[in-house]
């Protein structure tokens, strides 16, 4: 990697094992897909229903073609659930997601801004959350993590929060006493 | 935390929801809506009634909906120096942001607060734009307490960081300074785009003056030019492409003038570990920018600036996403740099190169795999070419020699941008650095320290993995810098060791 300089052994990211997500996550899934499925099914039913034009023209394919892609897209989201993954490790959070794109996104806990918890309606009724984490400079959430238990969600937020907390209470220690110190200096 | 006051907002503060929501509603859902307002304009008939119906139960849902997100809206600034906020109506939503993430405090005064003596206060995180973290209708007595909070915090957090960056880095610094002609300047107006700026400002006029070209000039063009030339090639044609000639004249003396507006008498200094720029013709503006605080630096050479032999540097700072305007607030901009002065200013920026006699333009890149080209070959250059080429022949069934030019020309773009990857990592003292290039006709080069990293990012496909490649991805507080196509042990090191700086540095990173 360096010209200059020669690495020694790295921890390796390639060696973490990712926890899958809530049991529930599936069913979350698949629910919040039919959400936006079903309405969008009536309303092109209503324009068949309505229009005899329309109906003449597209109601052979829709007929075919919403089947196909409701059943590819409920297949989709099992693949998708089960390939997602996350790991908390001493000091980042990893986590795992895609199909056709598997990425792996590894945040480092100090670089964490601020944090989120997240519940739905749904969710809320299957006890899942979900975590967002910030860092700097990011158009939105680094990581989004969705389909956690909301225990799960609150221990990895409470994790975080004592990271940050204990890494920052010995700097503020040194500088609450160097600043009494040049007090009393003056 | 040891104790949580959680406490309400004012009941004003509805008011502000109600507008804020409001303007969430019109800026982002408009599109959203756009299948609905299809089916209401093709489907409905009596517009106006059901109209009116859905203007009444949008305004009802805005109003119940500020109602119950002003009900859940709770805040609480705890003793352990974070700000805790409660809100969300179906999705509960828990933001903590710690008094040393704040960047800044600011109090805004609606005009809707005015006569009531309220104010919003909002804390400015280096986090995501998509994030809010406003107290809506506080007092102003409120406001500037939790400001004055905040700053104590953070500056006695400072005092003593300086106080050791200062103690361990007694180094006798010369003045630096770099002082740009006018004429150089205008050089910058001819490689930038800053015309585009110009042509925005005039965009809700443009009817307006298409209008006026198209009755003014255009016509008298073609008059002219048919008494003139109308028998050699058609008069309408020429008049056309006179005024395409004359708005590109016109685009590259807006973009000259834009830019000495911004960049006049332009002059550079570097002391104590911080660049001043002063320049502007018509208001003198000053800008200070910490070396601590530059994450990554940016040095560009596009197409006319490689005929001018120029460069141009960009010394970014930790942003809050691409919110408007933000961007350039928070980049210091070096404009039309000569070779040499680019390698004094980097070494200003990271003075320890400079006793390495690093030059960024001697150094040996390595590229990335072949297998990017094949990729980028059949998908941006061999595929369209095809589809290009099969309109043309069927449907136009113009000349094939068409479809031919298109072909070469894109696989040369795709090759010039396969060849433009490149990366170099670079260790001094105990210090890593990372310079990345990319480009297509143009060039650029993003180098940053790897501590600085955000997070890491490895994504692969089926195939990638087959082949055993990986893209990569680091983001970093100005932005995202990426490597496509690497062999995967190479960009899982890469991602390891980054992650290692990352996590195992002490210095501050912001």
């Amino acid at each position: 990697m360096f010209e200059n300089h020669q690495l020694d052994c790295l921890p390796q990211h390639q060696s973490i094992e990712f926890k899958p997500l809530a049991n529930n996550a599936l069913l979350h899934a698949q629910l919040s897909w039919l959400l936006f499925y079903v309405p969008l099914m009536a309303v092109l039913a209503a324009a068949c229903f309505f229009n005899q034009n329309f109906a003449s023209v597209a109601q052979t394919p829709l007929m075919i073609g919403l089947p196909v892609i409701l059943v590819l897209s409920l297949i989709f989201n099992i693949i998708s659930v089960r390939l997602k993954g996350v790991a908390v490790r001493n000091h980042d959070i990893a986590y795992q997601k895609g199909v056709i794109w598997q990425q792996v996104t590894i945040l480092p806990l100090s670089r964490i801004q601020h944090t989120e918890i997240h519940r739905g309606p749904l969710e809320r009724k299957l006890g899942l959350a979900s975590l967002r984490l910030y860092s700097a400079g990011g158009m939105s959430a680094d990581l989004n993590i969705s389909g956690l238990s909301h225990t799960d969600c609150k221990d990895i937020r409470q994790f975080i929060q004592d990271y940050i907390q204990h890494k920052q209470a010995p700097e503020q220690l040194q500088n609450n006493q160097s600043v009494s110190a040049e007090l009393t200096n003056e | 935390m040891n104790k949580q006051h959680w406490q309400r907002v004012s009941p004003w503060a509805l008011l502000y929801f109600v507008i804020h929501f409001a303007y969430r509603f019109i800026k982002d859902g408009i599109f959203n809506l756009l299948p609905i307002a299809v089916v209401f304009v093709t489907q409905v008939q009596d517009k106006l009634f059901w109209g009116k119906i859905g203007a009444s139960i949008a305004v009802v849902g805005l109003l119940l909906y500020s109602f119950a997100y002003y009900v859940n809206f709770r805040f609480c600034i705890t003793d352990d120096h974070d700000i805790l906020l409660n809100k969300g109506v179906f999705k509960k939503e828990r933001l903590t942001l710690s008094f040393l993430r704040v960047q800044n405090v600011n109090v805004a005064e609606p005009f809707y607060f005015k006569p009531l003596g309220l104010v919003n206060c909002i804390f400015d995180a280096a986090g995501s734009v998509a994030q809010e973290a406003v107290l809506p209708g506080v007092t102003q007595a409120y406001a500037e307490d939790v400001r004055e909070q905040v700053l104590t915090y953070k500056e006695l957090q400072q005092v003593v960081e300086d106080q050791q960056t200062t103690d361990s880095e007694q180094v006798a610094e010369t003045l630096y300074s770099l002082k740009l002609t006018n004429k150089e300047v205008a050089k910058f107006g001819l490689m930038s785009n800053m015309a585009i700026l110009a042509l925005a400002a005039l965009a809700p006029f443009m009817n307006v003056l298409f209008d006026f070209f198209e009755q003014a000039v255009i016509n008298r063009l073609e008059a002219f030019y048919e008494q003139e030339v109308g028998l050699l090639i058609n008069a309408a044609a020429l008049a056309v492409f006179s005024i395409l000639l004359m708005l590109v004249m016109l685009a590259v003396l807006l973009s000259v003038i834009m830019s000495l507006i911004r960049f006049y008498n332009y002059e550079l200094y570097f002391q104590a570990g911080k660049f001043k720029r002063i320049s502007g013709l018509l208001e003198r503006h000053q800008l200070s920018v910490s070396l601590d605080k530059v994450q990554s630096i940016v040095i560009k050479k596009n197409l006319i600036a490689r005929l001018l032999q120029r460069y141009t540097i960009q010394c970014f700072q930790a942003t809050s996403g691409y919110v408007t305007g933000a961007k350039s607030k928070q980049s210091l901009v070096m404009p039309v740099l000569k070779h040499e002065q680019v390698n004094q200013t980097l070494q200003r920026v990271y003075p320890w190169l400079s006793e390495a006699n690093f030059d960024f333009k001697a150094v040996k890149f390595k590229g990335v795999e072949q297998a990017l080209l094949l990729k980028n070959f059949l998908f941006y250059s061999l595929l369209p070419s095809l589809l290009f080429g099969l309109f043309n022949y069927y449907v136009v069934a113009s000349h094939a020699l068409y479809s031919i030019c298109i072909f070469v020309m894109l696989s040369c773009l795709v090759y010039l941008s396969y060849k433009r990857y490149g990366y170099y990592f670079y260790h001094y003292q105990g210090r890593y650095y990372g310079i990345f290039r990319s480009g297509m006709l143009g060039v650029q080069y993003r180098v940053f320290e790897l501590y600085k990293a955000q997070s890491t990012r490895g994504v692969s496909t089926y195939f990638m993995r087959r082949v055993g490649l990986k893209s990569l991805s680091i983001q970093l507080a100005s932005g995202n810098v990426s490597l496509p196509y690497l062999k995967a042990t190479l960009a899982d090191e890469i991602i390891d060791f980054t992650l290692l700086q990352a996590e195992l540095e002490q210095r501050n990173w912001m």
